[in-house]
């Protein structure tokens, strides 16, 4: 199964995820960027990441990623 | 229709979309900033479903339509019957990748909605900042002020109001006291402008035009040298252009853009009369 990194690596290949605290304001990500994580995310795992969690917060690196996994039953 | 009052709103209408939703669609990816500030200007609109949630935003004299809805039938179903769509100018945007095989375009073209234009992404990495170019001696400069309506007046006559996202007047205002909108003046005149956003290690062009009668003079180019001398960090750049727009692409690919495969389907329906 993919890591949260290499699902980060194939939407935005340019960035060093591993280097950034926060995605959003580091501008690695965009709003769009950001369905497309939640939508591989729900497929990989076979989960369904609530809309009230697609808020940038949720997003901004990849601890916050991983508790948003864990919130969901997924151990990252 | 009635008036959002807080980013709240928005974030619980989705998600009780969301929550009954068996496929799940939407052309609404909000920003909780932008958001904000559609509420403070008076912009921003709701009309609640059983299914789907909808949200018009003003713009001159139109309106923006964003959808979120438990299922593709469900759309389809509500936004058929939204008495708004009926009567008032609506423009909307699919953004999805290119040939998407689930695209929404064929859903809303069997309910009144028109293949009007499509915007393609163009994409290219940071590299080592191109140096600026003087052209003629006239360095580009930061718009002030003073500059609000004449570069409101250059966008309004280069591009087009339904496809290309035009700012309001405070987002110009906004984006001049941000020093994101680059200006060549000739003679006093405004002759050209690159207006971008930048976010972090992100940077993407909204709008770079060069007045007709300056095209001769390389502005276009000074311009966007400029730009990039003035991101040498940025590690991603990009812009939205018309589709169609061969001219504008070619110029952009000479400075290393690419379609990243995301394109913007722009859709208006009958009343729009476009």
């Amino acid at each position: 199964m993919k890591t949260v990194t290499e699902v980060l690596k194939e939407i935005r290949p340019e960035f060093d995820f591993a280097a950034s605290k926060d995605f959003i304001a580091d501008g690695m990500l965009d709003s769009f960027d950001v369905l497309t994580l939640v939508a591989t995310l729900d497929k990989i795992f076979g989960i369904s990441i609530q809309g009230v969690d697609i808020v940038p917060e949720n997003f901004k690196n990849l601890e916050t990623i991983g508790a948003l996994l864990r919130k969901n039953g997924v151990q990252p | 229709m009635q008036p959002v009052d807080t980013v709240n709103q928005v974030f619980t209408a989705i998600q009780r979309v969301k929550t009954n939703a068996t496929a799940f669609c939407t052309n609404f990816f909000p920003v909780p900033q932008k958001v904000q500030s559609w509420i403070d200007h008076g912009e921003l609109f709701c009309e609640h479903g059983s299914e789907a949630a909808f949200f018009f935003r003003k713009d001159r004299d139109f309106w923006r339509i964003y959808f979120c809805a438990t299922n593709i039938g469900e759309l389809q179903r509500e936004l058929v019957d939204l008495p708004d769509v009926k009567i008032k100018p609506v423009v909307m945007d699919l953004i999805e990748r290119e040939a998407a095989s689930d695209s929404l375009l064929p859903t809303m073209e069997s309910i009144g909605f028109r293949f009007y234009t499509r915007l393609r992404r163009l994409a290219r990495p940071g590299s080592p900042a191109l140096q600026p170019l003087f052209s003629g001696g006239l360095q580009p400069v930061y718009a002030g002020n003073e500059d609000v309506q004449t570069v409101s007046a250059m966008l309004n006559v280069s591009f087009d109001h339904y496809a290309e996202q035009l700012p309001a007047l405070y987002e110009i205002e906004a984006a001049i006291s941000n020093r994101q909108i680059l200006m060549i003046k000739h003679a006093q005149k405004l002759a050209g402008l690159l207006f971008f956003e930048t976010q972090g290690l992100a940077s993407a062009i909204r709008y770079w035009v060069v007045a007709e009668k300056f095209r001769t003079l390389r502005y276009g180019s000074a311009l966007m040298r400029a730009y990039f001398a003035a991101h040498a960090a940025i590690q991603r750049f990009n812009l939205w252009v018309i589709a169609d727009n061969q001219p504008a692409i070619t110029r952009y690919q000479h400075y290393g853009y690419a379609s990243d495969k995301l394109v913007d389907h722009v859709l208006v329906n009958e009343v729009s009369g476009a």
